[in-house]
């Protein structure tokens, strides 16, 4: 547990001492929270998906995007200065190397979700409306605990295959995928087939979970409410999220014996 | 008594033989030196001695534990320090040294002050790896090998791009070290191994072409300095 925790504060001072996580993973969201406010206070109402309560899981869901790109390129740049192999020298275990990964990805999605939330509540309050509950808000970050570790093994995957040049391109592709796929700010439901694909990936599903918790209206006025693309999209998330630490732990290990 | 024993070992990579049959014997508190152009095999058997590259076939033994079934064991006792200055570049060094002694489990302060001292870091202590110079970011890597207390210290091209007072000053440091712990050290400078190595093998092509000290290399191929003697063991002209 000592070497975990070691290589879990060595990874957080690397990335705490990283302007990109303030860019990226904590003003990005709040930046993308306030335009959408933006858009929703001049559209007279006509915009539900913007509402603060819509918005706000679907902030949460996108950020995590964010989470996988500093990881990978965290991974990535170890793998590049030879840092990790190194490591790999030393009687490190290889679940000692990605949970120490693992557990500064978890503690960056914690912060960004709460960043979301006291973005949420202040957006809530200058437009005078009702806020989520605490304790649905405890429930939320619950329900989003999944994407987020599999966006957490995802990071960890790119940066262990690509290098900290490549892995930054493959994450925007899996950024604008959570941005488009996940309807959050979207309105998917009014897309039909579209949204029927979209049940299968992990981004939506945890979408509509969490706008299930706040409350949320979707673009057609209806409340979000717990029916098959939820229990279905349940199953997309749990499988995403077995693939990803399953490829995450394959790939870690056939690369601390390599012949790179 | 010999702490390593490489025994017929292969490496290949598709189809390039990057070790062929290499047979070699390192003794215990030795400064072995592993000569040979670029390309020559020299990393390669390092990387396959620190278990980071597997060997396509033969044996090795450190200090009696087989390669291929007592690695965890092997990696208690050896450490690296690699060709590209591997540290944690946003980290400060103390962090550095910090971090690599909890890897091992050696909290000792005693023997973190005793690096910082022999290596001369106090100076440059609290400042963040990314910015030191080349010479100290080296000296920080070979500090870092060293704060697990090996029996076996690997060192790949300590003196890459360094200038010539740095490298003397590394030569000064890696001098210290001599008998205290058994250390392999590759170069393709040869005055590098001239100074410093107790005994030397040079590689070429994958090969083992000879082993022996300096005087022994010089005496064999009837040459008056040790870049004579390299040159033609290297290019066939001594068999």
């Amino acid at each position: 547990m000592n070497k975990i925790l070691n290589f879990t504060k060595r990874n957080l001072k690397e990335v705490l001492r990283d302007p990109i996580i303030y860019i990226f993973c904590l003003g990005f969201p709040v930046a993308m929270f306030l335009l959408f406010f933006t858009i929703n206070k001049y559209s007279n109402g006509n915009t539900p998906m913007f509402e603060v309560n819509s918005l706000l899981p679907g902030i949460i869901v996108f950020s995590y995007s964010f989470v996988m790109l500093s990881l990978s390129l965290s991974v990535s740049k170890d793998k590049e200065t030879f840092f990790l192999k190194r490591l790999f020298s030393s009687p490190m275990k290889p679940y000692q190397f990605i949970l120490g990964y693992f557990l500064v990805g978890l503690f960056i999605g914690l912060l960004q979700t709460i960043v979301c939330i006291i973005a949420g509540f202040v957006i809530s309050l200058i437009s005078n409306v009702g806020f989520v509950s605490v304790g649905k808000i405890l429930l939320l970050i619950v329900s989003q605990l999944p994407i987020l570790v599999t966006n957490i093994f995802l990071g960890i995957l790119f940066g262990t295959i690509f290098n900290d040049k490549s892995a930054p391109g493959i994450c925007s592709v899996f950024i604008s995928l959570a941005g488009i796929l996940g309807g959050c700010w979207m309105p998917i439901e009014t897309m039909g087939g579209f949204e029927a694909f979209c049940r299968f990936l992990p981004f939506y599903p945890s979408v509509y979970i969490g706008r299930i918790i706040t409350n949320a209206t979707n673009a057609l006025g209806i409340t979000y409410s717990f029916n098959n693309v939820a229990s279905l999209g349940l199953i997309a998330i749990s499988l995403f999220m077995i693939f990803s630490i399953v490829f995450t732990i394959v790939a870690f290990k056939k690369n601390m014996v390599s012949d790179k | 008594m010999d702490v390593i024993t490489i025994d017929n070992v292969c490496k290949n990579y598709k189809s390039k033989k990057a070790l062929d049959n290499v047979c070699l014997a390192i003794k215990q508190g030795e400064l072995f030196g592993l000569l040979g152009v670029n390309g020559a095999g020299k990393t390669t058997l390092i990387k396959i001695l620190c278990g980071l590259t597997k060997k396509t076939s033969g044996t090795v033994t450190i200090n009696n534990f087989n390669l291929d079934k007592d690695i965890d064991k092997i990696k208690e006792i050896i450490d690296i320090s690699p060709q590209e200055t591997s540290v944690a570049n946003n980290l400060t060094v103390k962090e550095n040294l910090e971090f690599f002694a909890n890897i091992y489990s050696n909290n000792d302060a005693s023997t973190i002050n005793e690096i910082v001292d022999i290596f001369n870091l106090n100076e440059v202590l609290n400042q963040r790896a990314k910015t030191l110079s080349g010479g100290y970011k080296r000296r920080l890597s070979i500090a870092i090998a060293l704060i697990s207390k090996p029996q076996i210290l690997f060192l790949d091209e300590p003196t890459l791009g360094l200038d010539v007072f740095a490298r003397r000053e590394l030569w000064t440091i890696i001098k210290k070290l001599k008998n205290s712990i058994t250390i392999i050290l590759t170069s393709h400078y040869l005055e590098e191994i001239e100074n410093l190595c107790d005994r030397v093998a040079i590689l070429s092509n994958g090969k083992l072409l000879h082993t022996g000290t300096i005087d022994d290399i010089k005496q064999a191929t009837g040459s008056n300095n040790f870049e004579d003697a390299f040159v033609k063991i290297v290019e066939g002209q001594y068999e």
